[in-house]
């Protein structure tokens, strides 16, 4: 039975303290910290802390060669105005060859003078004069945690202070806040209170946090405690601040309406800048690119001249310049033009019948009404005009097509003019050019460019003329040849301004065959005030 | 216009001589002792512990001109927890309040030996505090004590002849057992829910 009750005790005991192990052996780790930082810390020997109201440690630390046995030591104190008392010692071997020797004593007074004394056989090796609420040295905050306010950038830290009465208020705590991959941290400070909120945190990122606490020093007086075990927390992730993200926006439509206004109401001088008008050549080398593709010596062979003729025609940046009446009409015989060398006579011919051509292809607007006003101007005849009533002449010969029957109407009327004067029949050509009205003399012009080769030879200038080429590159369109009054020359080269609208050509098939030439025609020039450089021109092409 | 301008006079005039009135009577107002609100911020200690330290290094830099002509009876500023838990509230005070007493009658008795000028100030500041302590005391319903005539050998008492030991164990007594009671106080504990 005793037996049974005896080992019944045995085991109880051995659970206990295989229950209380854990405690204990954490109490030993406890201490050892606590014995580590002391000797960091406190110079004086022996070295003293309270760690409680009643608990109180003092210790110091030989080495292992030089250190007695603890018998030799004796660890004595006296409380002011009392009798001195011993305390008695253990001993604990610590790290790096080194004994310790420790006095633990269960009750202190406060507020009054302790007088400490260590000797060792009789000889006195240590001594110290201390307050006992002067050496405190608490055990770290417990249960930190820290958690989120709610805003950008902070965080709660709140902590369990040490278990003291009367101190509450004397405590200092130290908050160290780390980010987890800088060693560097910061340290605030908190007094009386058991919480704190850290600000100013980046957002998004990982803190460690660790509590230290200190007894303030006024009443109570102690080294700093051991860190507290740390604490990992994450900040709230950066979120746009909405006014900020508003205020962008806006700033950004502001801007982009207001360069957006500056460029369009800079658009033509930005687009001038940025897609110049490249010049072409195909202005000043009718049908050059067109027709015959870039190839020059075609182009050469087939215009006849045309170089200086198209110029003259779709210059349009050419100033308007007042007509020039260089040659009159007169109806005398008396007038002839010298005969040409053939090879210019060529040249002439072709170019002028170029120009006849692309006069000619009217429709039945028509010049009729204008006869009598061309008439009226007169012109001064010239071989040019010899060889507009040549081809005048051939045109009569040849039958006419029934599509321009209509003009052969006008055609009598110059028919008259020529019969009345055969010797400036040559003129009839250029007056009845001049009768054309303008749009259709450019028209004309157009579809004769258009009518490339299949025109050559249509028309024979079988006059015995020499002054007429019998190689007929004088090319007609398929519709008729308007005859043309001597003594008229071109006027159509005013007409290079006029609008390229060919809707008022009465022919269907004409209207695919225009040419429409870019950047040519620009209406620039006014419709009646027309200039003549043409003549001009065919002046100086004469000479 | 005038009966305005007559009008505006007269009650200027009226109101310049109430307030003059009102003036004086704040002025002259009798010193009745009106209830103290409890001081139960340990603040006020604080600072007065402050000072009582201030003090006590300055006498023990003090060579000359700074001792006591006679030994003075002081309280005994040794606090254990568990003994002082086991008194009630009313042996508290009474201990504090002869304490403070006897400091007072010390500290009285310093100025006068202490000839050195430049402690003046401190035992001054001093013994000032040490009415600013009865006064909070008294705020906290804290009744006075004084302890009888022939305070040697009294409970509870020490006897000392430096001015220094003198102001050791004023700061002691401050930061023990007045802090204590200050804590402790009943007044506070209500304030505080």
């Amino acid at each position: 039975m005793i037996c049974d009750h005896l080992s019944r005790l045995l085991a109880l005991h051995v659970i206990f303290c295989a229950m209380r192990y854990p405690s204990i052996v954490q109490g030993a780790r406890d201490f050892e910290k606590k014995v580590s930082m002391m000797l960091k810390e406190e110079p004086e020997n022996p070295k003293c802390f309270a760690e409680g109201r009643k608990d109180f440690t003092c210790f110091w630390e030989e080495d292992e060669e030089r250190a007695g046995s603890v018998d030799q030591y004796s660890f004595t104190y006296t409380y002011q105005k009392e009798n001195s008392s011993r305390c008695p010692l253990r001993v604990l071997r610590a790290a790096g060859g080194k004994r310790l020797f420790i006095c633990h004593l269960n009750r202190t007074q406060m507020f009054v003078q302790m007088d400490i004394r260590v000797d060792r056989d009789g000889t006195q090796i240590h001594s110290r004069s201390l307050l006992v609420e002067l050496v405190f040295l608490l055990d770290p905050p417990a249960n930190v945690t820290v958690s989120s306010t709610g805003q950008q950038g902070q965080l709660n830290v709140s902590w369990v202070p040490p278990p003291l009465k009367y101190m509450d208020d004397s405590m200092m705590y130290e908050v160290s806040y780390t980010t987890a991959d800088s060693d560097v941290g910061q340290v605030e400070v908190a007094r009386a209170c058991s919480e704190l909120i850290l600000r100013g945190l980046q957002p998004g990122t990982k803190y460690k946090v660790r509590v230290r606490v200190k007894l303030d020093g006024i009443s109570y007086s102690g080294y700093w405690s051991a860190w507290s075990d740390p604490v990992f927390m994450e900040t709230l992730p950066a979120e746009l601040d909405l006014l900020i993200v508003s205020l962008t926006l806006i700033i950004s439509l502001v801007l982009t309406g207001l360069s957006l206004a500056i460029l369009l109401s800079h658009r033509r001088f930005l687009v001038k800048k940025i897609w110049p008008t490249i010049p072409t050549p195909d202005s000043k080398f009718q049908g050059l690119f067109t027709v015959y593709g870039g190839n020059f010596q075609e182009w050469l062979g087939r215009t006849n001249g045309g170089l200086w003729l198209t110029p003259a025609f779709f210059t349009p940046e050419e100033c308007p310049s007042p007509l020039e009446v260089l040659s009159e009409f007169s109806l005398c015989p008396s007038l002839a033009s010298p005969p040409l060398p053939p090879k210019a006579s060529k040249a002439l011919t072709r170019s002028r019948k170029e120009e006849m051509d692309v006069r000619k292809g009217l429709d039945e607007r028509e010049p009729l009404e204008r006869v009598d006003a061309a008439l009226t101007e007169g012109w001064r005849t010239t071989t040019h005009d010899q060889w507009l009533l040549d081809r005048l002449r051939a045109f009569h010969r040849n039958p006419m097509p029934s599509s321009q029957s209509s003009l052969l109407e006008s055609q009598d009327a110059y028919v008259t003019l020529n019969a009345n004067n055969r010797n400036e029949d040559e003129h009839l050509d250029d007056i009845l050019e001049e009768t054309l009205p303008l749009e259709v003399l450019f028209a004309s012009r157009k579809t004769v460019l258009c009518e490339s080769h299949s025109d050559l030879g249509s028309v024979q200038q079988s006059s015995g003329s020499g002054r007429l080429s019998s190689q007929s590159s004088f090319e007609y369109p398929n519709h008729m040849w308007m005859p043309k009054g001597p003594g008229y020359t071109y006027m159509a080269v005013a007409d290079s301004g006029v609008s390229m609208d060919y809707s008022p050509m009465s022919r269907v098939e004409d209207i695919g065959k225009v040419v429409i030439y870019a950047n040519e025609y620009r209406n620039e020039i006014p419709a009646h005030g027309r200039p003549f450089p043409s003549r001009q021109h065919l002046v100086s092409g004469d000479g | 216009m005038i009966f305005n301008v007559n009008f505006f006079s007269f009650v200027s005039v009226t109101a310049g001589l109430l307030a003059l009135l009102l003036i004086l009577l704040e002025w002259t107002r009798p010193g009745l002792p009106s209830p103290l609100r409890p001081i139960c911020d340990l603040r006020v200690l604080n600072h007065f512990i402050k000072e009582a330290r201030d003090a006590e290094v300055a006498m023990k830099s003090c060579r000359e001109g700074c001792s006591l002509s006679e030994s003075v009876t002081v309280p005994q500023t040794r606090v254990e927890f568990d003994v002082w838990e086991k008194k009630n509230a009313l042996e508290q005070a009474k201990e504090v309040q002869s304490g403070l007493w006897l400091l007072q009658q010390a500290l009285n008795l310093l100025r006068t030996s202490v000839t050195n000028t430049a402690l003046h100030s401190h035992i001054d500041n001093s013994i000032r505090n040490l009415l600013s302590i009865n006064a909070v005391l008294r705020s906290l319903n804290i009744q006075e004590y004084t302890p009888p005539a022939s305070a040697a050998g009294l409970e509870g008492t020490w006897s000392v002849s430096s001015a220094a030991d003198l102001l050791q164990v004023h700061v002691n007594f401050l930061r023990g057992k007045v802090r204590l009671l200050l804590l402790d106080a009943q007044a506070c504990q209500q304030d505080v829910s």
